[in-house]
């Protein structure tokens, strides 16, 4: 089994993925209506893609490749407003969030596609607690080396990227604690975690070889890596991000990557090495569970620092290149955000503080989702 | 002088005690269903239909007015929870899931009239059996959509279609009755009384959603105050609804839809009375039977099966007709018609209202009506049942 080859793509171009819940709208419980809904899809023309996913009960939305921040916010908007009025037609809710608050995963059911099948047949009950809603972001490369310095130095980020899409403190009705409690569903998963330290294409495809002769894998979608080489795309797709409950924030998140990957590609600032994932699962484990308060070790000083101030400084660190792509405003957004300590997670907390019942909590999900705007 | 502290021999039980055992045996023909893999209230409807008669059928009906208020009870519950499940905004985002349910009313009322009216001759006995034929019980509707723990298009769709269904079955009946009134006691009386029963059942239901709304602001949604307040309420609104002689269905299921529509919360208390309802409900399959009289059964049997089928197509065609519009694919527009099937506790309960002020024409309808639910109310759960695991929508089913 050959990886298929790197088909090279317009450098730093974004496509958005996200991966949505339907609920019922009598008790704001996970319902079964994909099919329903993507029928009363079918004949409308839309800016991006609406597909079936894993359980019956989720959705995906992904934007075609734009290369703006405002083309990514206005696709979104245009998919999310076309699912919507669906929605509505049908009485279904639709809401962000990175887990359904009180939802029985026993309860799910498994979308009828032979993919879905075939991974419900190898996971077993992984599959259905695999309910979880991400938003992935691909960036497009124009060769799979860059591809993987990406990869590499993106991957310094990932605690930026989920303490400020972090939006799963509830799961089977219970706050976990947790920001994003979503990723510890997908460590479940046997490859899962990190790519390995491979900085150059031919190495990668070799690496890929010796997993496909062993029989583990036959595809690049066998790997529910964080982040993670798309060779047909031509692109990266970073895949630890939390469905934020907004849109916006979703834009505003897709425009940090963005960014970050002008940065990373134009200055090349980072001489990368496998020691740099000393810290990894330290750091990914402090975001998941106290978000910005989190501390983030750097791979190289070996510096502790509060999440907020590392994102808070990556943003300043990489101004210039947000003036030249127009993000420097959103970027600004997050950064006080970040010091702040404003995300999705917080809210969430402080809609279910009131003392309303989680169902009530995924209701004004529903509405944030809708009416969209800020923290 | 005599005291009353010695048993009588041989000792006098009343009719507490064949309900007792009435509802065990019930309970008993539930288990039953369940293991045959059937829905239990297919084995509660049968049982009813038999055992009310045999054990309950030699008390008069002053003798069981203590027990009814336990089936008017359970009716009331079942109904103020399906209104708030009806969510009238629905009807305004998808027209065309109104004109399903105008149409499938429209559908089953013409046909089962025309059917009975060209067999049987009797227009007024066609008119009202074709009245009571446009509802679907709620009662097995509900329970089989609990049982299934069943969730999605076919079964938000089921539930409205039944809650309209339920309303318009009531209403009609009425102006039925009031046509009848006209024959009986002239003009004024056949237009006045079903408007006192409309007006009455609507401040009715405005005061039920008052009182719920309020009872709501005191108890926290998460209590367990909430749904025993609320069970208490619904037998404060039984009383008074018997005191006013208005219709027991209808106030509640306005209650609840006015409560959705004012409070868009998700209302859950009604979805936690749990076994309060599985034992209500057994009450009142087995009472719902009890002035059965199974002579009457055989009787009815033809001109039943001929409303039955008009009926079902009146059903199927609605539910087709405007599918596809309202956003269902064929299949589950039929699996949507064939879960409108079960027909029971309030249609007995209404020919019993009949039959308290007409009670010779009540007497003809009931055999007409009983063999209806016979089939209806056992079949009509297994049909319900088959069409929301086609529809996969049973959250049981597919572990």
């Amino acid at each position: 089994m050959r990886l298929e080859s790197f088909a090279p793509s317009r450098a730093l171009s974004i496509g958005v993925e996200l991966e949505l819940q339907l609920v019922g709208t009598h008790d704001y419980d996970l319902a079964p209506v994909a099919e329903d809904l993507l029928r009363a899809l079918s004949r409308t023309e839309l800016q991006g893609d609406i597909k079936p996913e894993m359980t019956c009960s989720m959705i995906e939305l992904s934007t075609g490749v734009c290369d703006q921040y405002e083309t990514i916010c206005a696709q979104l908007e245009s998919l999310r407003d076309a699912l919507g009025s669906a929605a509505r037609r049908l009485n279904v809710g639709i809401c962000g969030g990175g887990t359904h608050a009180f939802q029985n995963w026993g309860e799910r059911r498994i979308f009828d596609g032979p993919r879905f099948q075939y991974l419900s047949d190898l996971y077993g009950y992984l599959a259905k607690q695999f309910t979880v809603f991400g938003q992935h972001v691909h960036v497009g490369c124009p060769s799979p080396d860059i591809a993987l310095y990406l990869l590499h130095g993106l991957s310094r980020y990932i605690p930026h990227l989920i303490a400020l899409s972090a939006s799963s403190p509830f799961v089977q009705g219970q706050d976990t604690g947790f920001e994003s409690a979503r990723l510890n569903s997908v460590l479940a998963f046997p490859l899962s975690g990190r790519a390995p330290f491979v900085d150059n294409w031919r190495d990668f495809e070799r690496y890929f070889e010796k997993m496909a002769s062993t029989g583990v894998v036959s595809s690049m979608k066998d790997f529910y890596w964080d982040i993670r080489p798309k060779p047909e795309y031509g692109t990266i797709e970073i895949r630890v991000m939390d469905t934020p409950l907004t849109v916006q924030r979703a834009a505003a998140v897709a425009a940090y990557i963005q960014t970050l990957a002008r940065y990373l590609m134009i200055e090349r600032p980072l001489r990368l090495a496998e020691d740099d994932y000393l810290v990894y699962t330290f750091n990914r484990f402090q975001a998941c569970r106290f978000g910005y308060q989190g501390v983030y070790v750097h791979p190289e000083t070996h510096e502790h620092t509060p999440i907020a101030e590392a994102i808070a400084s990556s943003i300043e660190c990489i101004e210039q290149h947000a003036i030249e792509l127009g993000t420097d405003a959103v970027l600004a957004g997050l950064r006080a955000d970040a010091l702040a300590g404003r995300n999705d997670a917080r809210w969430l907390r402080a809609q279910h503080e009131d003392g309303a019942p989680l169902a009530e909590v995924v209701m004004a999900q529903c509405t944030r989702w809708a009416q969209g705007g800020a923290m | 002088m005599d005291f009353p502290i010695w048993p009588d021999w041989p000792p006098r039980f009343g009719a507490l005690l064949p309900v007792g055992l009435a509802l065990i045996l019930t309970a008993l023909a539930g288990e039953a269903s369940r293991r045959a893999r059937l829905p239990t209230v297919s084995g509660y409807a049968a049982a009813g239909l038999l055992l009310g008669p045999v054990l309950l059928g030699s008390f008069d009906a002053s003798e069981l007015a203590g027990y009814r208020s336990a089936l008017e009870l359970c009716l009331a519950l079942l109904l103020f929870e399906l209104g708030m499940r009806l969510d009238v905004r629905w009807f305004s985002a998808n027209p065309w899931l109104f004109a399903t349910s105008l149409a499938e009313i429209a559908l089953s009322f013409l046909l089962t009239f025309s059917a009975l009216q060209a067999i049987s001759g009797d227009t007024m006995l066609a008119l009202a059996i074709a009245a009571i034929s446009v509802g679907t019980s709620p009662v097995v509707v509900m329970r089989v959509v609990a049982e299934q723990r069943a969730s999605g298009q076919v079964t938000d769709r089921l539930l409205a279609l039944c809650a309209l269904n339920a309303a318009a079955s009531v209403v009609l009946l009425k102006l039925v009755m009031g046509g009848l009134h006209g024959v009986h006691g002239g003009g004024g009386i056949a237009l006045l009384h079903p408007l006192y029963l409309l007006v009455g059942s609507i401040v009715g239901g405005m005061l039920i959603a008052a009182a719920y709304a309020g009872l709501r602001k005191i108890v926290g949604a998460e209590s367990e105050q909430g749904p025993a307040a609320t069970i208490a309420l619904l037998v404060v609104a039984v009383a008074v609804l018997h005191a006013l002689r208005l219709p027991l269905a209808l106030a509640p299921l306005i209650g609840g839809a006015l409560v959705r529509w004012l409070d868009p919360r998700p209302h859950l208390w009604a979805s936690q009375f749990g076994s309060v309802t599985s034992t209500l409900v057994i009450v009142a399959f087995i009472l719902a039977g009890a002035t059965a009289n199974l002579s009457h059964l055989a009787l009815g049997a033809g001109l039943a099966l001929v409303a039955i089928a008009a009926r079902a197509l009146g059903k199927l065609g609605g539910t087709l007709a405007f599918g596809d519009r309202s956003g269902l694919d064929r299949s589950r527009s039929f699996a949507l018609g064939m879960a409108l099937m079960p027909l029971s506790v309030l249609a007995l309960l209404q020919v019993e209202d009949v039959r308290q002020v007409f009670p010779e024409f009540g007497e003809r309808i009931q055999a007409v009506v009983l063999a209806m639910t016979a089939v209806l109310g056992a079949l009509g759960a297994i049909a319900t049942r088959w069409a929301l695991l086609h529809s996969r929508e049973s959250r049981i089913g597919d572990r």
